[in-house]
């Protein structure tokens, strides 16, 4: 291996590589999944938990999804420090350009914004880029309901459906084949609890090892961003049929 | 004429029992010349908490906007909405950075405690907090203002009641002074709703 | 002796503003257009110092294009007007080397498909109201009025062009050195576009 070029990042390797991005990405592959599907009507986001100790008593509501606006959201996968400073500059941006413009920031600017961040850390100032790939979801006035997904070199595109973290490659190819254009909200919601359960290490899935968040319009037209409560969750796992532990592995 | 007295304004923000109401006039005027009789001074920040900023209008705006940003950021961080005296400090601590090179503009702020508990205060150009259990004014009425709500005043009194001695309060003020006046807006805040009422005075 | 003064009708917004470029006693041009297009669908009608006005609008100008490369869609009218006061208010309080306020008056005109026509104000302290008629400068004493008695809302482009001469005749006949020129500039869904030019001396 070219262990001679991968101690700092702004360098190269000879075969046009940039080996601290692709460690970056190799520390997210350890981390708990994240799904994000577009739905016709909102887009859906789904997380495993990593941490489920009963003797953790957290401030904050969620583990994985965070708002970054009234009308944005994102699924974080990665090394959650790293997370928590890119969606606090993520929210910060958004501000700024209602500060100045007095409108929501769309949500393409804030994704271009933040991968911005993210590039500067790849190419000057020596320090080691961000562990975190993101899925940030929202909805404009310009394209409506949207899905993008950002890794650590900065680059990021936008998605049908996506996955990031573990076993995103196995994610990504179920959702591949299911994935179906007039998906509504609950379908996706289903979809999702789906693609999860076959690609989760754990052999059961219960309601504290999840979370699931939802972007989608209400009826006076304002975005509304809502995590499912526990009991909530609960409900739809038993209504989609997934908390079944895995089936015995052939022998 | 001063600066502060450069685009006229009335704002009055009074307690009743377990809700408040804030009023501001409607007339934004360029010293002597009315430009327009629908400005609105008075801001909703969350449910419970309402600003009104009164004095030179393009700083009022500039405030209002850098207060959003702070409390917006407070909101997704803190998962919660800021109580009515953490807002009055940071507005007083936004107001007391630019202490030699001020805003022009008197706020005043009224909201709902954690209880239910009505919490009305102003400040000066400069931060300086002015608490009070019954009635807080500020703009180029402002004198007219004090004299009429200490006349009118009245503790413990019910949303309906509040709501009629404001808008006389108000109106008999602005009729008082050139610079303010065209109507007013009246916020009424109650712990499950708010009203929001457009009165029509002297349209002069 | 600067006019320019604007109104909102049927599915346009209209900018009209005299055309004298003038340096104390003397008349250098009175064809100057003072009415930028900002971009396909907004105008930007600008009074004021000279230099200013020709440095700001054109500042302004530059950065809507800037933002609709960048992004690849148009900024809508209220984020242009409320960019636009950002930038006045920003300038308003420097007052160093590099910096000082920009003395100038902007009525900013401009057609979005969802909201339809609307027409911002923002005088040159930064104060930005969005209005269905303003005016500007000296002959604003004259068109404001002749606006407020015959403006309606909802005209057609011929009875607002009626308004339009109505006031630009008060203004000749009224102001003591009134501008002999002016030039009406139109925004419609079609685009922003030169409506008309007034011309009472042949320009120069």
């Amino acid at each position: 291996m070219s262990r001679r070029y991968d101690s700092r990042t702004t360098i190269f390797s000879p075969e046009g590589r940039l080996y601290q991005v692709e460690y970056a990405m190799e520390a997210i592959g350890n981390a708990g999944s994240a799904i994000g599907i577009l739905a016709t009507d909102g887009v859906v986001l789904v997380g495993e938990k990593k941490v489920t100790s009963k003797l953790l008593q957290t401030s904050k509501s969620t583990e994985k999804m965070y708002k970054i606006d009234d009308h944005l959201a994102c699924a974080v996968a990665g090394i959650m420090s790293d997370a928590n400073i890119l969606i606090n500059t993520a929210r910060v941006q958004a501000q700024r350009y209602t500060f100045a413009y007095q409108e929501p920031m769309p949500v393409e600017q804030l994704v271009q914004s933040l991968c911005d961040t993210k590039q500067g850390y790849t190419q000057f100032g020596g320090l080691r880029p961000f562990g975190v790939s993101f899925l940030f979801s929202g909805w404009d006035s310009n394209f409506g309901f949207q899905l993008y997904m950002s890794d650590p070199s900065g680059n990021y595109s936008g998605w049908k459906a996506a996955a990031i973290g573990a076993n995103n490659q196995a994610a990504q190819s179920m959702l591949k084949q299911d994935y179906t254009e007039d998906l509504g909200r609950e379908e996706a919601v289903n979809l999702a609890l789906k693609v999860l359960s076959k690609t989760m290490d754990s052999t059961s899935l219960t309601s504290d090892k999840l979370e699931l968040a939802e972007i989608f319009l209400l009826p006076s037209g304002k975005v509304k961003y809502q995590v499912c409560s526990p009991e909530g969750l609960t409900k739809l796992l038993l209504k989609s049929g997934v908390n079944q532990p895995a089936a015995e592995p052939s022998a | 004429m001063s600066i502060f007295e450069y685009n006229g304004s009335a704002l009055v923000a009074m307690v009743g029992k377990n809700c408040f109401a804030i009023a501001s006039d409607r007339r934004l005027g360029v010293q002597l010349q009315t430009v327009a009789t629908d400005f609105r001074r008075i801001y909703r920040i969350h449910d419970k908490v309402y600003i009104g900023l009164s004095g030179l209008a393009t700083d009022a705006q500039t405030l209002y906007q850098r207060l959003v940003f702070r409390h917006k950021l407070y909101q997704l961080r803190e998962e919660r909405d800021m109580k009515p005296e953490t807002f009055a400090s940071l507005v007083s601590s936004i107001l007391y950075e630019k202490r030699f090179g001020p805003y022009f503009c008197q706020p005043v702020i009224a909201g709902l405690g954690d209880d239910d508990q009505p919490f009305i205060c102003t400040m000066d150009c400069l931060g300086a907090k002015e608490l009070a259990k019954d009635f807080v004014v500020s703009g180029s009425a402002s004198e007219s203002l004090y004299g009429a709500c200490e006349s009118m005043y009245k503790p413990d009194m019910e949303p309906e009641e509040l709501f009629e001695n404001i808008s006389q309060a108000l109106l008999a003020s602005v009729d008082r002074d050139c610079l303010s006046g065209w109507g007013g807006h009246v916020f009424l805040v109650t712990p499950s709703e708010v009203q929001e009422r457009t009165l029509k005075g002297r349209m002069d | 002796m600067e006019c320019v003064f604007g109104l909102v009708g049927d599915g346009f917004a209209l900018i009209a503003a005299d055309s004298s470029a003038v340096n104390s006693i003397l008349v250098h041009k009175s064809n100057e257009d003072k009415i930028m297009v900002l971009d396909s669908h907004k105008l930007l009608g600008a009074s004021g110092e000279a230099g200013d006005r020709a440095q700001f609008t054109e500042y302004i100008q530059k950065n809507v294009h800037l933002y609709q490369f960048r992004n690849g869609i148009p900024l809508t009218t209220a984020a242009a007007a409320n960019f636009t006061r950002g930038e006045l208010a920003t300038a308003l309080r420097k007052f160093c080397f590099g910096q000082s306020p920009y003395f100038v008056n902007i009525l900013l005109a401009g057609y979005d498909k969802e909201v339809g026509p609307s027409l911002y104000y923002i005088d040159y302290i930064a104060t930005l109201h969005k209005l269905d008629k303003g005016a500007f400068g000296y002959g604003s004493y004259f068109s404001l009025s002749m606006m407020d008695r015959h403006y309606r809302n909802g005209m057609s482009l011929e009875q607002a062009i009626d308004l339009v001469d109505k006031c630009i005749i008060e203004i000749r006949s009224r102001l003591v050195v009134a501008p002999p020129n002016f030039v009406i500039k139109i925004v419609d869904q079609n685009g922003a576009r030169e409506y008309a030019w007034r011309e009472s001396i042949p320009s120069v």
